[in-house]
């Protein structure tokens, strides 16, 4: 038998015991223990508490990161990749750094598995401004393996010097892996939050992090493993999943957003004799044994099926009417921006020039490329596996619990590659993962649920539409004295699986003005003041109920969920092309003019890189001689600035409107990107041109059509996005700034900064303000007309 | 009972004669390059090569395909090798340049529509060697029965990555 050396020793807050082994027959494959049972974290969304069996410990470093004694590492994050490649990439850079160890010591990457991960949360905000979990459950264990090598090498640990994985002083060293062999330590740190809620775990406390002036793994630019896999075809998606004795199954979704059901039409057996329909509620899908029988008997049988009719939606043409007279927008508390200061009213009234403007926003769709699906197994003793692709697998964990009226330890879910959701399921499910766990549990066989490319537009949730009045003023030096917005915006974060809701289980309540965070009606404010030069300011955000989400009978309406620069977005747009405006009011060049309302110096940074990446020439908007008629195409160009997880952003449209059809196409695409130290120059190049790509699209072409029963866009070409030919030349300027010491996020933000931008060329073109979107050719036609 | 040439390799498929070629290739032969995205030839997720030719599996029966030689992205390798008549051994260890290209170029991001983007790749590029961006833009824009649509905007990358793959084709490696 072993025989045992117990000892504790504390590591920055952190306590670290060690046992050692002798004679066990070989060395620990897990270096730093795993313990399977955790804490209680289920308290968040009406959960019920339970145990979480089969859940890693998050206060084991071991469940996040384990060191192998072959010098090999794996690393676990409760993050999925939706494209990102953060956890492929800068996610391991950060880990190697703080460890000292190689970047391809890093072989395994575990991600969002809720039996296989620790912390949850949702595949967003991956860099957590500079410290995600990860960075810290690295600091800790690097600390410990000083605390372990100065005891093996008998030397103390200020001594110690760590490269490559190796540690060594004055002539001994010893490398990670031989420190762990043959060990069995635990390390416990210190992780607050709820593991099932949107943001997950949190890992507190302050291990000494290394220092930005020693980094030689992050900032540069490391190839996306996964990207090999995919390009090759040996990624397992979540679309490649099959199980034995597998179903396939197609929903029959209401007709309207409102509709009950009144009869599931009869399954033609001769035609499709392996078929089942399941009906639960005002939810009904059929099942087969291949996909195709599937297919062709679901639409047999929505044929034949009835639904009461519902028209309680105002439609897209009245939309921004009806929000503004129709929705209720007294009940949920006003929210007031940190920095409104001062008092505006009279900053307002006694300005040299002003004006008040409204700006709108259309619903707009993630999207994804491929519709949503998943795969789910209920088994007989009532657990539950799901394969499925989802940006927040532990809430989805926590939601299908629910639903059965069960625990989550019950509840399993597996992750895998998929189509960008951009949002749409951080808050834990994509529409399809409830449906598949309905209909195995009611047919005893693992079913996979593919929705269709219609249902995926129609009964998927959306950006919320949005308005906002703004009223700036000027002073006779010709800068902003006031600044006043009210942000209108009705709840964003519908959480509720629709397949639950439609099938009458239980699940959390809809958009309300009494819950917290996730699940309220408040419209927080969500795109952070840049301009500190303007002496008084007032931001309100005004929150109300989901269009229809009161008059359907289903309690459905418009879903809405957050898409990528969530609320930032809708509150950026008439932010900064009332900016430009303002400029122009005050006959300033609109960069000159941010940057003189600007005491950030990054903010001004960005300012000032993207006008000289862009070869902008100073001047007022719109152009000498503007040209709102004709057949030549007019040219203009506008600018737009953003803060977000802390990173500046800043970028340069220009663009060509032709006047008699109204058709706006983006040249060039100028952006400036500050996140303070770059981590991976080639991954987030990559992503700011996507995003870039993403929010010319919103810009021109996206508008989630509806009418009084429910969504009418159905597919790409009623929903179309921007394709490769309209693409402008796009110029990405990385500024590294090591001196911030920390990173900011790369992913979200370029998406957002396009519409601001290409409205306020199209002014600089015809001086003609379109503040409205998409600026589509009629509108846009129809506008330089006025 | 259609017989289909896929990868090089003949296989008879039990499907009725209507089922789209997408669900046989991911379904009934495990190939998991083709993607479904909207079953309307309206994306190009499920593009395949059918006797060199982009086609939608999407919307195409497999009662089409027979006879003729369906070629997918994990096809794609041995069919450079062909081309280009490297030994088994070699073949072995190579990837179609425009997969080269994909990776050295890091074009993906959620990568779910670049099987689409790599077929068409192929196609432009066995037809014309050298294309400029115009080209490009035009291939995968108008040359099919729908754009090609990458929601996450990986249009650049792409363009980036179809050069690449033309330099290294046309040194013919």
């Amino acid at each position: 038998m072993a025989n045992q050396n117990n000892e504790t020793v504390n590591v920055f807050g952190a306590k670290l015991t060690r046992r050692q082994l002798v004679k066990t027959g070989g060395a620990l494959l897990v270096g730093f223990g795993i313990a399977g049972a955790g804490a209680e974290f289920w308290k968040n969304r009406g959960v019920k508490a339970a145990g979480s069996a089969n859940t890693l410990d998050p206060t084991l470093p071991g469940s996040w990161i384990e060191i192998h004694p072959d010098n090999t590492i794996l690393i676990r994050t409760g993050k999925s990749d939706f494209g990102q490649g953060t956890t492929f990439t800068a996610y391991r850079q950060i880990v190697a750094e703080e460890l000292s160890a190689p970047f391809e010591a890093i072989t395994t990457v575990v991600m969002g598995d809720t039996d296989r991960t620790p912390d949850g949360s949702g595949a967003f905000d991956f860099l957590g401004r500079g410290t995600p979990n990860i960075r810290k459950a690295a600091a800790y264990t690097y600390q410990a393996l000083l605390d372990l090598a100065s005891q093996q090498l008998g030397v103390p640990k200020n001594e110690l010097s760590v490269k490559d994985g190796i540690v060594s002083s004055g002539g001994k060293s010893i490398s990670y892996g031989d420190l762990v062999k043959g060990q069995q330590l635990k390390l416990t740190i210190p992780v607050s939050g709820s593991l099932t809620s949107i943001m997950g775990l949190t890992v507190t406390g302050n291990p000494p992090l290394k220092p930005v002036s020693e980094y030689t793994i992050i900032g540069k630019s490391f190839r996306n493993t996964v990207t090999t896999s995919k390009v090759t075809a040996k990624e397992k998606w979540a679309t490649d999943v099959r199980l034995p004795g597998m179903l396939h199954a197609r929903m029959i979704h209401p007709k309207t957003l409102g509709s009950k059901l009144v009869s599931a039409g009869a399954l033609d057996k001769t035609r499709f004799p392996n078929a089942q329909v399941v009906v639960k509620g005002n939810l009904a899908g059929v099942v087969a044994p291949t996909e195709w029988e599937a297919i062709r008997a679901a639409q047999q049988v929505a044929g034949g099926t009835k639904w009461s009719e519902w028209k309680g939606l105002p439609g897209h043409a009245n939309l921004h009417g009806w929000l503004r007279k129709n929705a209720d927008w007294t009940t949920t508390k006003v929210a007031k921006s940190d920095k409104s200061r001062g008092d505006v009213t009279p900053a307002l009234a006694g300005a040299v020039k002003k004006f008040s403007a409204t700006y709108e926003l259309p619903f707009m769709k993630h999207a994804p490329i491929g519709p949503t699906m998943a795969l789910a197994d209920v088994r007989p003793d009532g657990t539950v596996q799901i394969y499925t692709h989802n940006q927040n697998p532990q809430a989805l964990r926590g939601e299908i619990a629910q639903m059965l009226g069960t625990t989550p330890d019950r509840i399993v879910v597996r992750t895998f590659s998929g189509a960008g959701h951009y949002g749409r399921s951080n808050g834990g499910n994509a529409g399809a993962e409830d449906e598949a766990v309905i209909l195995s549990k009611a047919v005893g066989k693992p079913v996979r649920v593919q929705w269709m490319r219609d249902e995926d537009f129609q009964w998927s949730t959306q950006s919320p539409a949005a308005f906002s009045d703004v009223q700036i003023g000027i002073d006779a030096n010709g800068k902003m004295a006031g600044y006043q917005v009210d942000h209108y915006m009705p709840a964003m974060q519908d959480d509720r699986p629709v397949g639950a809701v439609l099938a009458g289980l239980p699940t959390m309540a809809p958009p309300n003005e009494k819950a917290e965070f996730i699940g309220s009606t408040v419209n927080g404010l969500s795109d952070p003041w840049v301009y500190d030069g303007v002496a008084t300011l007032m931001e309100r955000g005004h929150g109300t109920f989901q269009v229809g989400q009161k008059a359907s009978p289903l309690a459905i309406g418009i879903r809405d969920h957050s898409m990528r620069t969530p609320g930032q977005f809708q509150q950026n747009f008439p932010r900064e092309l009332a900016v430009s405006e303002a400029a122009a009011l005050a006959g300033v060049d609109a960069i000159q003019f941010r940057i003189d309302h600007a005491s950030e110096e990054r903010v001004i940074g960005v300012l000032k890189a993207v006008r000289d990446a862009s070869g902008w020439d100073t001047r007022s908007s719109p152009r000498a001689n503007p040209v709102s008629t004709g057949v030549t195409p007019v040219r203009g160009r506008g600018v737009s600035v953003m803060f977000r997880s802390g990173t500046y952003w800043a970028c340069v449209c220009e663009i060509a409107v032709t006047p008699a059809t109204g058709a706006i196409a983006v040249e060039k695409y100028t952006i400036a990107v500050d996140p303070g130290i770059v981590v991976n120059p080639m991954q987030l190049k990559r992503q700011v041109e996507g995003g870039a790509v993403m929010g010319i699209s919103h810009a021109l072409l996206e508008e989630a059509t509806f009418d009084e029963s429910g969504i009418t866009a159905r597919d790409w070409r009623t929903y179309p996005i921007l394709k490769m030919a309209d693409i402008p030349e796009i110029k990405v300027v990385l500024l590294h700034r090591p001196e911030v010491g920390s990173y900011g996020g790369g992913s979200e933000a370029a998406n957002a900064l396009a519409a601001p931008a290409v409205a306020a060329a199209l002014f600089d073109a015809t001086g003609k303000i379109a503040r409205r979107l998409p600026l589509k050719p009629e509108y846009v036609q129809n506008l330089l007309k006025t | 009972m259609a017989t289909i040439t896929v990868n090089g390799a003949r296989r008879d498929i039990q499907a009725p004669g209507d089922t789209p070629l997408l669900y046989v290739l991911r379904n009934d032969l495990e190939l998991s390059g083709p993607q479904f995205g909207c079953g309307l030839a309206q994306c190009g997720a499920c593009s395949v090569l059918l006797d060199g030719k982009e086609i939608r599996s999407c919307i195409t029966p497999v009662s089409a395909a027979a006879g003729k030689e369906v070629t997918t992205l994990e096809g794609l390798p041995a069919r450079w090798a062909q081309q280009k008549g490297l030994s088994p051994a070699d073949a072995e260890k190579t990837l179609h340049p425009v997969q080269e290209a994909w990776i050295e170029e890091q074009t993906p991001l959620c990568g779910f529509c670049q099987n689409g983007m790599m077929i068409k790749a192929t196609e432009l590029l066995e037809s014309n060697a050298t294309p400029t961006v115009a080209q490009i833009k035009e291939a995968f824009t108008t040359s099919g029965p729908s754009p090609h649509l990458c929601r996450c905007g990986s249009y650049t990358a792409i363009i980036d990555a179809v050069q690449r793959a033309a330099t290294v084709m046309a040194k013919g490696r």
